[in-house]
This record gives C-alpha cells, structure tokens and sequence, in this order.
C-alpha cells in the first residue's frame, strides 16, 4: 500500500528529526532544577490553566487512542463511535468526580494521595505496584506498536532487526525526554504534541468532508459500502459480535474504560501540578474540550477511512486497522508524487511520531515518579532522602523503566499485544478507581482495605485477562493457536470492577471489627485531613 | 450525617510540619506556652498548648469558633457531595442507557432519522456536543455553590491559627 517516493520518505525524516531536535531542545531548556522536588515533580505551577489543560489533554490522548480508535471506527463504525463517546467520558468524569479532591489530597504521586491518612510503607508499596503495573502495559503495547508502525511509515523492509532498531530508538529519546525533562519538559512536550495533533486532524477531517461535498450522509454511505458490512456497519456488534455474552462484554468494555483511562496514574499526576481548585477546574474545562473535540474530529477520520481507504487493505496492513490514519492521508493526498501527498502524509507521520514519543514519555515518567519517590523515598528510606538524591534516583530510575520496556517491547514486538491496553484499563478501573475513590471519599475505609483494593483489584483483572478470549482461543487473540480461555469476554472490568470495590471494602469491614482502635484512628486522621481535602485549607 | 461523637477530638493541624506559629487572636492568656518549644515540632503535640481549656484536650468539646468550623465544613461537604453526584451520575447514567439501548435496542438505535445518519449515531455525536455544556454547567455550579463555602472555610481555618499554610 505504501507506494511513496523517496522523496516522500526522505522529506518523512526531515520532518521526524525536525520534532526530535526541537523537542530534546525544549526538554534540555525546560528541565528542572537540580535540587527542586517541587520543581520536578509539579514543575510549572507557573504555568496557566489553559497551557495546563493542554498538557494532561496531551497526557490523556496517547498513541493508542489515536491509532486504535481510528482503525476501530473504520474497521467496526457504531462500536468505535461508542469508543470515541467512552473516551471522551472518561475524562469528563475524572473531573466532575476525582480531579478537585485529587489536586488537594495529592502533592506528586498517587501514592501520597492514598498515604496521606494512612501511614506505612505497604500503602506506599502497593501504590507503586498499581502504578507499574498499569503504565508498564501501556508502555509496552505502544513501544511495540512503535516498531511495527516506524517500519511501515518509513517504508522499510521487513527484515530482521528493522523493528528492533525502532523500538529502541524511540525507547531511548522517551528515556531522554523523561530523565531530563521531568514534568515541566513533558508538558511542554504535551502541549506541542495536542496542537499539532488538533491541526493535522482538522485538516484531516474536512478534506474528509470536502472530498463528499461537506454531505456526512455521504461519507456514511460510502463507509458502509467501503467496509463491505453495509448497514451493520452503523450498527452495535461488528467489533465483538452480537451473541448475548459479546453484546454483556461490549457493554463491560465501555464501562471500564469510561471508569478506568482516566484514573492512569500519567494523566492524574498532571492534576497534582495546578496551583488552586479554580485552576484545576479551568485546566480540566481546558483538557475535556480538547478531548471532546478531537473524538468528533476521530469519529470523521475513521469514518473516512473507511469510505476512502476501504476495510480490505486497512486489515491487509494491520488487521486491527492502526495504521488507517496514514493510508488515509495517503489517499487524501492525491497523486502519490505531488507536493500535496507529500506534506500530507508527511504531517500526519510526524504527527503520529510525536504522539508516540510524547506518550511514552509521559509513561515512562508516571512510573519512574512513582518507583522514585513512593518506593525509594518512601519506603526505603522512610521519607528521610534528599531531594536531591531523590531527583538522582527519579532520573535513574526513569532509565530503568525505560530500559525495561524496551526490553519487553522487543521481545513481543512480533505478537499481537493490542491486549495489553485492555489490560492496562481493567488495573486502572479496578484497582485505582476503587482505591482513589473510597480513599477520597469513605471515612470508614482503613489500611487493609486500601490494600485489598488496590491487590486484589489488579491481580483478578491480571487473572481473568489471562485467562480472557482476548489472549487465547479466538484467531484475533494473542495465542491463536492456543486455547486455555475460561472467561468469554475480551475485557475483565464487568467482573474485576465490582471484585476491586467489594475487596476494598470487605477489608474495611475486617479492620472495623479486628483493629476497632485503628480503624478509629484512621477515621480521626480522615477528619483531620478533611478541611484540606475540601476546601485546601490547611 | 452528623458525627457528634467523633467531635471530642480537637481540632489539629496536619502533623508533621514545622511549627509555623501562627498567632491565634483568642490566645492572649497562652502566650507563655510559646517559649516552651523553640525547636521546630510536631504539631500534633503543639496543639494541645493552644488549647484555650487548657488539659485534657482530648476530652473537651469543642470551642465556639471550631464549632462555626465544623458547620462550614459540613455545609461544604454536602454542597460538594450534592455537585458530585448530580454531576457523575447524570453523565454516567446517560452513558449506560445509551450503550444498553445500542446493544438491545439495535431496531431502534438504527432508525434513520436524517438521510443516512440513524438515530444512535447522532445520540453518540449529540453526547459529545452535549459534553461542552455540561463542563460549562459544572464550572458555573461549583463556582456558585462550593468555592464561596470553601474560602470561608479556609479563612476560618487561618483565623483560628490552626495551620499557617497556604495551600501550597
């Protein structure tokens, strides 16, 4: 599909190391002061709620929302619709729910929002178990994408060791960006990245229009017929099937998502940073108007991809349909040797490039963030270390992360790891959601209910999603060949949810009546802490 | 909710922070128990030297200011707790209903409504429209109903001298 010039290609590259220069030289230029642990973990308290609101929009729209939800809309129509609304959802409910307690409770990671009443290393521990545990998939899953959709843009042969060198290339410039740049040089990085993603989408998207004369009724008519579903293609159950339990599992996928994308760890870290509840609020007005938008601006480009693209070479290309935005952008822009194809396609590839990069990055600094200062710090060294040994070890340990992605990256960078994003979203639905909500919210909830949550809230999503049709048994799972499935959905949430919240609060039912004085204390320690959880006072 | 026993405790700063000493206008008789700790302590055990009741703190009711705190504060909880739940509850309920009647309802979801576009579509894309205002319902809302009640809280809290800082 990719029959482009090498002038194409070689115009492609200026364009990648164009965005590569400018953002190591931001991130070098906006990197945090030596020996400032506010400085590097909240970074910009300086920085407006409109530039603030760009950033965790740009935190919140990863590689994967864009390239997925894309190829699902063209592949899968209504369902990827629904996708586009849940994604936009989720944000909103992060901040009509979370993001003003969160900002007041939080200083630099989730874990000193959950340990705030609750003293002890083990909330501290498990806060970044959680935390690696849902950013570390996510990590994965896009590096490797990275490798498969670096040798397609640039049109390299599929030979041994061309993924590789993708992967770890992309993987070391997100290690630079995070280790040096910390929140400040991320976010500035975000914000590049969610305007250059807004233009090119924009473009995109009427080109999409003007191609049928500004008529969605046509551009619907033709992606029916372009997908080869017809009418079922703006119907529920092209995605998952519409048998009883694929239509429970489709329903069970949306709502993890809408309760669990937004409760990651990376975006909520970015709340952390605002300077009052005013700002939060604005930066999030901000951050949910990007989002909605960009998810009206999807839903057009998916659906153009399949009106112009056609399902049958997008599945030829990538049978999840990931790289439907590029051969859009291919066919949008005409002869395949004019200018205008080329700055197309060469927009939209770096627009993809600099989304990946700055994703992962985000990524990457979540986790070291956390591994820095709710582990080491925190933990080790029970809240004694320097600020100063603490940015050292942040720095090393985003190298370490990093590295360790990378390392994962490689070695699944042949299989389908799609799954890994489902995965990432069951942790963060039910086992952050649950944590973050009844730590906020519930007065009655104790230590071992916070550890309850968050563990077993991971380990059944861990466990059913092993054991999910999304990894074994079906011909789209990861094992095709395989089939040790013994639960039949794809996603976990509609049972992992409800286990995350009852865990939690079964183990506070257990303190109550074991550890009467603690739970009290913990109780007390939540009052405490009430005036400044509300109304930040302190 | 009213949680009249757990009012015996005083009211405490966040433990754990250097002794700002913030003067308390209703302290004057106190003052002597400023010399007592010199070096930066927790506040915890501060507290107790500015209790107006001087012993036994612990069992003491609480003062007439602490009381107006209290009220605030539960005043606060509840205009925070009301936003909440209208807030999520709308966007959430009407998320479901539009995905349980997707699934189950395809007959009526797929109706055409204008040329080509059915009738679930333009839900999905009037839910993202519908989004804008919502966030601009909910900033209004917050800034009449909650933000008021939280500054007075927070000026309350400076007043009494329980805890300097600001935030942040």
């Amino acid at each position: 599909m990719n029959g482009f010039s090498s002038g194409t290609q070689s115009t492609v590259i200026v364009v990648f190391t164009v965005l590569v220069t400018l953002t190591l030289l931001m991130c070098v230029m906006a990197g945090p002061d030596r020996d400032d642990l506010t400085n590097f973990y909240t970074g910009y308290l300086s920085l407006t709620p409109l530039k603030n609101g760009l950033a965790i929009a740009g935190d919140y729209i990863s590689a994967a929302t864009v390239l997925s939800t894309t190829g699902i809309i063209a592949l899968a129509g209504y369902d990827g619709y629904v996708l586009a609304v849940s994604t936009a959802l989720s944000l909103v409910l992060l901040m009509f729910l979370l993001a003003e307690p969160l900002r007041n409770a939080g200083r630099f990671t989730m874990g000193d929002v959950l340990a705030r009443n609750m003293p002890g290393r083990a909330v501290r521990i498990a806060a970044c178990v959680v935390t690696l545990s849902a950013t570390l998939p996510f990590l994965v899953v896009q590096l490797s994408g990275a490798g498969s959709l670096l040798t397609f843009i640039l049109n390299i042969p599929h030979v041994a060791g061309a993924r590789t060198t993708c992967i770890v290339i992309v993987g070391s410039l997100m290690i630079i960006y995070a280790a040096i740049g910390g929140m400040r040089g991320t976010a500035l990085m975000q914000m590049i990245k969610i305007v250059l993603l807004l233009g090119t989408s924009v473009v995109v998207a009427a080109l999409v229009l003007r191609r049928f004369d500004w008529s969605p009724g046509d551009v619907l008519r033709a992606a029916q017929h372009g997908s080869g579903a017809g009418p079922a293609f703006l119907r529920q159950g092209l995605q998952l099937g519409t048998s009883a339990v694929d239509r429970v599992d489709f329903v069970s996928l949306q709502i993890t998502v809408v309760l669990g994308v937004a409760c990651l760890p990376h975006i909520t870290m970015r709340l952390y940073s605002a300077r009052d509840v005013p700002a939060v609020r604005r930066s999030m007005s901000w951050a949910v108007g990007t989002v909605t938008t960009f998810c009206l601006l999807v839903i057009i480009m998916g659906t153009g991809a399949a009106a112009l693209v056609g399902s049958r070479y997008i599945t030829a290309a990538d049978p999840h349909g990931r790289t439907s935005v590029l051969m859009l952008s291919q066919v949008l822009g005409g002869a395949p040797t004019s200018a205008g194809a080329t700055i197309l396609y060469s927009a939209v590839a770096g627009m993809v490039f600099i989304t990946l990069l700055s994703s992962v990055a985000g990524m990457t600094l979540a986790a070291a963030s956390s591994l820095a200062h709710d582990l080491f710090a925190h933990a080790v060294r029970r809240g004694e270390a320097e600020p100063r040994t603490e940015m050292t070890v942040a720095a090393w340990t985003s190298v370490a992360v990093g590295t360790v992605a990378i390392g994962l990256s490689t070695l699944v960078e042949n299989w389908d790891v799609g799954v890994l994003t489902t995965l990432a979203v069951c942790i963060g639905a039910s086992a952050v959601a649950p944590a973050l909500t009844y730590s906020l919210f519930w007065r009655g909830f104790t230590r071992t209910g916070l550890l309850a949550a968050l563990y077993g809230g991971a380990a059944c999503a861990l466990l059913l999603m092993v054991f999910s049709k999304a990894v074994s048994g079906t011909p789209s799972a990861v094992f095709p060949d395989a089939d040790f499935h013994l639960f039949p959905m794809q996603s976990t949430g509609l049972v992992s949810i409800p286990f995350g919240y009852l865990a939690g609060w079964l183990g506070s039912r257990l303190d109550h009546r074991r550890r009467a004085a603690d739970s009290r204390e913990y109780r007390r320690l939540y009052e405490e802490s009430e005036a400044r959880l509300l109304a930040a006072a302190e | 909710m009213t949680y009249a026993d757990d009012n015996r405790y005083p009211p405490s700063a966040p433990t754990g922070w250097p002794q700002p000493q913030t003067e308390s206008h209703r302290l004057p008789p106190r003052r002597e128990s400023y010399g007592r700790a010199p070096w930066p302590e927790s506040y915890g055990h501060d507290a107790a030297s500015y209790d107006s009741y001087g012993q036994a703190p612990w069992d003491e009711p609480y003062a007439y200011e602490t009381h107006r705190h209290s009220a605030d504060l539960t005043a606060l909880r509840s205009a925070y707790r009301v936003l909440r739940r209208v807030s999520t509850l709308t966007a959430l309920g009407s998320f479901v209903v539009y995905v349980v009647l997707s699934c189950w309802a395809p007959g009526l979801m797929g109706s055409k409504i204008a040329g080509e576009l059915s009738l679930g579509m333009a839900v999905g894309v009037l839910q993202l429209v519908v989004t804008f205002a919502a966030v601009f319902w909910y900033g209004r809302s917050a800034q009449r109903s909650v933000d008021p009640l939280a500054r007075a809280v927070r000026e309350r809290a400076v007043a009494t001298g329980r805890g300097a800082g600001v935030a942040r």
